[in-house]
Parts: structure tokens; sequence; C-alpha cells
């Protein structure tokens, strides 16, 4: 169980509920908008164990290669001398998190333009801990500022979330943004500590060191600073990011990127990008792209390299990752009134590696398709239909799935999904077929309750010729509650009098 | 069909109950008995003398009906008053209408004035007829279009006249002013402009006759700021008449909902009228804006106003949320209209354990060959420690021991290690999922293990060691070679 299991379960299970019977009438003096998400979801498959057998008892399948007597393929060639390793089918392992998230917006507090932001989650798995990626720890703080709006300056302190060209950034700290409105430019700038990368949590947390790997002693210290300029035919925005050690004052990071978004005409949109890394000295992840969109159909074609980015506490930039170049296209049509057919193809190649050797060939190249199409056959129903098929270095697989929607209201929708998967893997001992049937169902029961559920069946068949060739079948179950409360300005009556084209109702 | 004389029949036997029933509107054959009675006041006493009740009693019926001179009549004089909202006084105005007439020149006004229309014979009385009260008081205009002054002469405000019930009410008859186009839009011939009073009186009389401030709340949500609203009296029975709010002639074009936003400005008075915040909240997420944080909200002594049904745009089919890329980074600002990033990052966030609305159903099964060659930037939203390597670890994926302790993963080939240098260069985020870096440091490490050299294309290590020696001293110790 987590670290706090005994209060982040009875959190994460009354929290709703007090929170519905109490919020309203203790903010009643403030406007405030509060959204709770609590998710119960449940997954069990069976786990493997490794076992190893003397090597004196291991035995020759006939055209297979070592093996234990009762079939399992083993690895005689690392660990203790004398002996052979392989993994057994282990005990069914069963995650069952139970994750209440709360998103918080406050204002009224007196000083005009000044709002109380706080998004956060408790969390914990009611089964085996570390089954279900990202249940720990069980209490996280993903956003909590104060944020002053005045019409040209705004302020915000506090831990906040930025998002932008180069991905989320969490950090403690202040940002202050300026409008010139006149102009349409704005521009921000911001410090404090930071948080690891896409996830809410500093670099010093466990959570974030499964297998017991290095990991910095303090939190980064982060500044940066985005310039937007955005008129009625172009968007133009750069942003820097800085993240230093402050223990030694290296640096863990140092990048820039820069967009630009131009509208060539009222359908047509080019859109580009590029990210520079100064600590490594080189052309980050890159993309040129021109969509047209119009009611009936839009289309896409872009061309964009790839190249991963690793901050400079771990050493996984000095084994020289290099980039992939492609070009993919997508477009969607809707022929007839309710069918929209759509389509997407790309094909990538990595630059040299400078790593290939004559003993093992690997691809440095690969494409990914797929064409798909949805139909609504009649008022409430939704069929769908997908194929999709994708080769290169890693993996490769071809899917085919489906599923009906039906929609008796703007308020419920139920659907059914099935598709089945072959998935040959490049370093994999063996491939396998993965076959899913779910159905899932979503009811808005009020303005301010939501309830939603989905339960699937997913069935891998291995194909290994010995005995490990055990499955990997899951049942995932998932129940979702979401409750959205507010003071005055959210508590609306259904529209009993809506004001329409032509007079009221 | 029908036979001819059957008209006729019907007619003959309708026409005098229709006659009977518009002489005798107060169930009293007034002209039955005119040759009986020369004067009002032999049966209405009351209209002469301040003691006596305006109706007769029993007993002056059956002085004729006591079922021998006349059959029996069954009358008893009413003892509650008339619900009225009228302020007449049979004595007071016989006292002062008398003088006052004879000042004009003219002759004092009988009974008759007001019960008898002008030129009929005696004892063809009616309810008041109130064209020949307007005549007397020198008011040329039809009842409900007298000026405003003049409505006080005869009649209480709503709130004053208690005993009128809301039947009554109800029926009260519709001003031509109210039916004027201008009446319900702002203007000289507005019911704004109207209602106002003159003189010390802050409402005009003409508006508190019939209606009364509850009456003003079914439409006004700026109510309680309206002091012309607030002049007038709570009465709940002026509900009674029912007020239809309707959208002004602007809110009718065809652009209105893309253009409102621009025409309100700064300028959100002009709504308050019919609009609380909640009519903008029904559509607009997140934290409202200033136009929207001045209205008020809703709340007791003001109309509920305008509820707006939120609409979804018309782009937003069933399977929007599939192509909602290009269009939202298209037009990301008419999307902010009505989503919040809240609303975005539901999908696109870096937070596990929440919600898996943005990968396709099925998409665990095939994301290996997803994440390989980044179909798309995993890393942007995921963490691949806390992610990728906590679920890869408790499904036996992970590295559990130091390679070649025969911890090797269950399904790999065992002549992986020999080309894994393309592999690893190529998808080294894959590698971090499962791998811890000592891993790697096995073999590649200066200070230990086989020493091989990881280092590749692009690599810079005069400048990677300026920016941070650490990484360097990994495998290089104290020892950090330049070049």
């Amino acid at each position: 169980m987590s670290r706090l299991p005994l209060v982040a379960l009875p959190a994460a299970l009354l929290l709703p509920v007090l929170v519905a019977g109490l919020a309203p009438e203790a903010a009643e003096a403030q406007g405030y908008k509060l959204r709770l998400d609590a998710r119960y979801q449940s997954v069990s498959f069976r786990g493997v164990d490794l076992d190893s057998i003397p090597s004196t008892s291991v035995v020759q399948l006939s055209g297979q290669g070592p093996a234990t007597p009762d079939g399992f393929a083993v690895d005689c060639g690392t660990g203790t001398p004398g002996y052979c390793y392989f993994y057994r089918p282990g005990n069914r392992l069963r995650g069952q998190p139970l994750t209440t998230t709360a998103d918080l917006t406050a204002w009224g507090f007196g000083v005009r333009g000044l709002t109380i932001r706080a998004s956060g989650r408790v969390a914990t798995d009611l089964a085996d801990r570390t089954v279900w990626p990202g249940s720990e720890p069980a209490v996280v703080v993903t956003e909590g500022y104060a944020e002053y709006a005045t019409e040209y300056l705004t302020g915000r302190m506090g831990r906040q979330l930025i998002t932008g060209r180069l991905g989320y950034q969490g950090f403690d700290g202040a940002r202050a943004s300026y409008r010139f409105d006149g102009a349409g430019v704005e521009v921000a700038a911001f410090g404090g500590w930071g948080l690891a990368r896409a996830v809410a949590l500093p670099v010093t947390s466990p959570a974030l060191n499964p297998l017991d790997d290095y990991q910095p002693r303090s939190r980064q210290l982060l500044v940066g600073a985005d310039v937007a300029w955005r008129h009625r035919a172009f968007d133009l925005r750069a942003e820097y990011r800085r993240e230093v050690d402050p223990e030694v004052d290296y640096f863990v990071s140092e990048r820039a990127a820069a967009s630009a978004e131009v509208h060539l005409a009222p359908k047509l949109r080019v859109a580009g990008g590029a990210e520079y890394d100064f600590a490594n000295g080189w052309w980050g992840t890159a993309e040129a792209s021109a969509t047209y969109t119009d009611r009936r159909w839009y289309g896409t074609i872009e061309a964009r390299r790839y190249r991963p980015f690793f901050d400079l506490w771990t050493i996984w930039g000095a084994f020289s990752p290099v980039p992939f170049r492609s070009v993919r296209g997508s477009a969607a049509i809707e022929p007839v009134k309710g069918l929209w057919i759509r389509g997407q193809a790309e094909r990538y190649q990595f630059d040299p590696d400078e790593a290939e050797t004559p003993l093992v060939s690997a691809e440095d190249r690969g494409w990914r398709a797929q064409i798909g199409a949805t139909a609504a056959v009649a008022r409430q129903w939704t069929l769908e239909a997908g194929l999709r098929s994708e080769f290169g270095p890693g993996a490769s697989s071809r899917t085919v799935d489906g599923g009906l929607t039906w929609r008796p209201s703007e308020r419920t929708f139920f659907a059914a999904r099935a598709g089945t998967l072959d998935r040959p893997l490049e370093f994999r001992f063996s491939d396998s077929k993965v076959n899913w049937v779910a159905v899932s169902g979503d009811v808005e029961l009020s303005d301010r309750l939501r309830l939603a559920s989905d339960i699937g069946w997913f069935g891998e068949e291995r194909r290994r010729p010995d005995a490990a060739a055990f499955d990997l079948n899951q049942v995932r179950v998932s129940t979702r509650l979401i409750v959205t409360l507010g003071s005055a300005a959210d508590r609306l009556p259904r529209a009993v009098r809506p004001v329409t084209p032509g007079g009221s109702q | 069909m029908m036979p001819r004389w059957l008209p006729a029949l019907l007619a003959s036997l309708l026409l005098p109950l229709a006659a009977a029933a518009q002489q005798r509107p107060d169930g009293f054959d007034h002209p039955a008995h005119a040759k009986l009675f020369p004067r009002c006041e032999t049966c209405h006493v009351g209209a002469v003398r301040p003691d006596a009740s305006i109706w007769p009693t029993t007993a002056s019926c059956e002085s004729c009906h006591d079922g021998t001179i006349e059959r029996r009549v069954r009358w008893s004089p009413r003892s509650a008053a008339v619900p009225t909202n009228l302020k007449f006084d049979h004595l007071v105005h016989r006292r002062s209408a008398g003088p006052a007439a004879s000042r004009a020149g003219g002759a004092p006004p009988t009974c008759g004035s007001c019960h008898q229309p002008s030129g009929s014979g005696w004892m063809t009385t009616r309810r008041t007829i109130v064209g020949q009260c307007l005549d007397c008081h020198k008011l040329p205009a039809e009842h409900l279009a007298v000026a405003d002054t003049a409505c006080s002469t005869c009649h209480l405000s709503l709130v004053d006249a208690k005993t009128l019930p809301e039947s009554r009410i109800k029926a009260f008859g519709t001003p031509p002013s109210h039916k004027d186009p201008g009446f319900m839009v702002k203007g000289l011939k507005g019911h704004g402009a109207l209602a106002k009073g003159s003189g010390t009186i802050r409402v005009s009389a003409s508006c508190s006759t019939c209606h009364a401030r509850d009456f003003c709340l079914s439409c006004h949500v700026n109510a309680p700021e309206t002091p012309l609203i607030q002049g007038l009296g709570p009465d709940a029975r002026s509900l009674a008449i029912k007020a239809e709010l309707k959208a002004p002639a602007t809110h009718r074009s065809a652009d209105f909902d893309r253009r409102h936003g621009t025409r309100i400005g700064a300028r959100a008075e002009k709504c308050s009228t019919c609009h609380t915040r909640e009519s903008c909240t029904a559509c607009h997420a997140g934290v409202p804006a200033p136009a929207v944080r001045a209205l008020a909200a809703f709340g007791p002594g003001r109309a509920a106003g305008a509820l707006v049904a939120r609409k979804k745009p018309v782009n937003h089919t069933a399977n929007f949320g599939e192509k909602h890329g290009p269009v939202a980074s298209a037009a990301a600002r008419s999307c902010s209209t009505c989503h919040v990033r809240t609303t975005c990052l539901e999908c696109h966030r870096p937070d596990a354990a929440r919600t898996s609305g943005f990968h396709p159903t099925g998409f665990l099964n095939r994301h290996p060959s997803a994440a390989y060659a980044r179909e798309a930037s995993c890393s942007d939203c995921h963490d691949s420690r806390q992610f990728c390597a906590s679920c890869h670890n408790q499904a036996g994926m992970t590295s559990s021991r130091l390679l070649g302790t025969g911890a090797n993963y269950p399904d790999a080939k065992q002549t992986f290690l020999f080309g894994h240098g393309q592999t690893a260069r190529q998808g080294l985020e894959s590698c971090d999922s499962c791998h811890a870096e000592r891993d790697c440091l096995t073999c590649h490490s200066s200070v230990g293990g086989r020493r091989f050299n990881p280092h590749g294309p692009g690599f810079d290590p005069n400048r990677l060691a300026r920016k941070n020696p650490q990484m360097c001293a990994a495998c290089h110790g104290l020892n950090i070679p330049r070049r």
C-alpha cells in the first residue's frame, strides 16, 4: 500500500461527498467552481516469476534449444555459473487504484482580478501498489496558485504548470505576463523551483525512481520567458527555459523553441516550429505542416523531425540518441452527410547512428498507415471501424477494430468496441495476438453529476513453442464519478426560458 | 339537413334570454320595477346615509315579494365589501361632485350619470359606465389610455387594493401603449420611460394601478438596482398578469452569438436588465471575464432573467474528438469560449492514474510499436520513470538485477545484446522505460566493466563537460577527457 493509505483511502472516498455537502455553504461569500473526479479502476493479469535450474537438469527440446524438463526455454549464458534461468507464470496480480482529482477555481475575495486555483489528487491502490502506473505518491498537488489579473498584467504565485512547445513544466514560483493589446503581443517571465518533466513531482521524489537509479539530491531552479505575437493572420511564439542544479550550479537543461502559424487563406493554415538544445548544441524536434480545413473535409501534410531530449543529470544523452525524419499526411472527408472517412500515413527514417553491427540486423526505417470510418447510421447510433498497420524498428502491428455507440440523449451514451491485433516485436522471442472486447457508458445524471464506467477484456495469445507461452490476459474495469460544484455562478437551473431567435419560449 | 324553422325557434328562445341578461347584469330587473321606485335612494339608502348599507334589506323586498302579493324572491344584502380597486365613495362623490359641477356651469350628477346610459329611460341601470365617468371628469380618452395622473382619481394602486382577487387582476385590460412595438425597449415609448412618475411620485400611477414589484421581477434582473421597480410595493398577486421576456431585435441576427462579446465590450450594464451572470456561465467556462462578473448573480429580489441554453457548434459532431486537433490549433480562441484548460488536460496532461481519454481503446496493446519510433511525443505527457518503468517493473519487463546476472527479459531474443547499440540510439526513451543507467554502465564505463565507448554522432564532450560535468563523472570519474 502507499505511504499514506490511512489518509488517502478515506480521503479519496469521502472527499467528493464531504465537499458536495459542505462546500456550497462554506464558500458562499466567494465565487468558485469545484470539480471532483473520483475514479476506481481494476486490472488483473498474471505476473512472471524468475526461476532457475542447475544446468545439469536442462534438456534439449527438439529444434528449440535448452529448456527445463517441463518445457520452459532457459537462458544459460548469463548469471551464476552452473545455473540456467527462466520465467514461470507467476501469481495473478491485481491493481485497484482509487483516485480522486479535484480542480478548484475561486474568486471574489474582495480584490477584483484575484483568483485562486488548485488542482490535485488523492490516490491509493487497494491492491498491489505498483501494478498501476503513477498511483504514488498518495497526494499530488498538480497546481495551486493565486493569480492577480488586470487588463494588461497577470501575475501568478504558487505551484503552476506551464505548457508550450517544450512540453509540460511544473514549478513552484512566480510568473508574470504583460499584454500589449494594441499590438497583440504578450511577454511573460517565470522562475522558481522546477518539477520533473511531465509529472507534478520534484525530481527528488522516490516515486520517480522505481529502478533505484541515479537521482539528483536537490530540485532544479527554473527560469524562463515566453513571447507571443498574435495577429489575425499569424501567431508567432518563442520560449526559453533554463534549469540549473543549485547544489553544483550546473545545467540540467537549457532549451529554446519557436513556432509560427500563418493563416494564408481563411481555410488554409501553415505552421511550423523547432527546438534548440543549447546544452547539447543541436537542434531538437522540428516540424512544418500545412492544413486545409473545410466543413466537409480537411487534410494535413507534415514533415517532421523527432529527437528525444534528456536532462543532463542523467547519462542518457551521452549515448547519442539519433533523430528520425518523417513525412506524414492525414485527411478526412464526409462524402455523404453522417459518414466520415479518415486516412493517415507516415514514413520515417532514422539518421545514421554509427552503431550498426554485422552480427544483428535492425530496422532503421518504418511506416504507419491507418484508415477508418465513422457513420451515423441512425440519429442515435454511430458505427466506427478502423484498420491500422505499421512496421518499424522494434515493433510492427496490424489492428482491426470497430465500435458501436448509442447516444440516446445529449447526456448519455453507451458504446461497445472490439478489435484484434497482431503484434510481432523485433527483439522479442514470441509474437502475440491480442483480442479485446469492451463496453462503456457515460451518463450525466444532473448538471452536477456524471457517472461513467467501462469494462474490457483483453485476451493475449503468445506464439512461442515452449511452455512459457502463457498469456497476459487482462480484465480492466473502471468506474468514474464526476461532481461539479459551484457558487451562484454555477448553480444553473435548467434553461426554462432560453433566448432564441424570434423571441422567448 | 337542418329544418328551416329550427334557427328561428332557437333565435326566438335565446334572444329574450340574452336581452334579459343584458338588462339585468346584477340579477335585479331594474326596468321591471321602474314604475315602483321614483328614486334610487329608496332602495340604496347607503348612497345618501353613511350609517346605511348601499344594498336594500331583505325586508324591503319582502314588503311586496311575500308570497301573496308577489312570488317570494331570495335576496339578502351583501355583508362583505365588494372586491374592488376603486377608491370611490358614493357619499363623498355626491357631496363633492355637485358643487364642482355647479362651479363648472353644469348640472349636479345623479346616480344615472354613472349607472345609466346617456339618453336611456329611467332605471335602465348598468354597472358603472366608465366612459361617462371620463366624460364628467373631462378625460377625452379611452379608459386605459387616459393620462397617467388620472388613474388615481378613481383607482387604488394594486398593492392597496388588497381585496381584489387574482382572477380580477388577470382580467385587466391591456392599455394601447403596451401594444406599441417600442414599449418593451428603451426610448421615449419604452415602458421604463413611461413608468417614471412626475413630481415626488417615483412610479407612475398608470403602472402601479395594475402592477406591483413582483410583476417586474418576472423579467428584470436589475430590479434591486432600479429605483422605479423598488418604488412599487411587493405583491404576489401581480403575477396574475403574465410577462413575456422577448429577445431584442439585435439578438436575432445570425451572427449574434459570435459577435455579442464585442457588442458588450465593457458595458455589461446594457445586458444587466435581462441577464444574470448565469446567462453567461451557461456557455462561458473558466474564470468569468470582468464583464460577466459585473453582472449580478441570480438570487432573491431579482429575476432569473434570460436563461441561455448551451448549444454545441455545428461542427461538434459525434466523432469531433478525433479531428479536433487541427481545428483547435487553427482557432484556439474560439475553443476557449466554452472550454478551459482543464477540459484539455482531461486527456492531455502529465498525470497518470487519471483518465484514459486521449488514447483510443486498445492502445495499451499496441503501445510498444507506437512508442519505439515515437508516433507522438510520449514524454510530453508521461514521465518514463513514474509512468512506464513502474508498470513495466511489475509486469517483469524491467531489469531487476545487474545485466548478466540471469535476469534477462523473459521474452528477449538472446542475440539482441549484439545489436542493441543501433536500437538504443534509435529508441533511447524506450530503453529508459525498462533499464536503469547502471545497466548500461556494466559495459559502457571508463572506470569499470568493458569500457565500451557509448558516444556517437554529434557528441560534443567539451560542451557537455562545460554544461554539466556530473554526467561525465558517472563514467569517467574525475578524469574527464577533453578533445
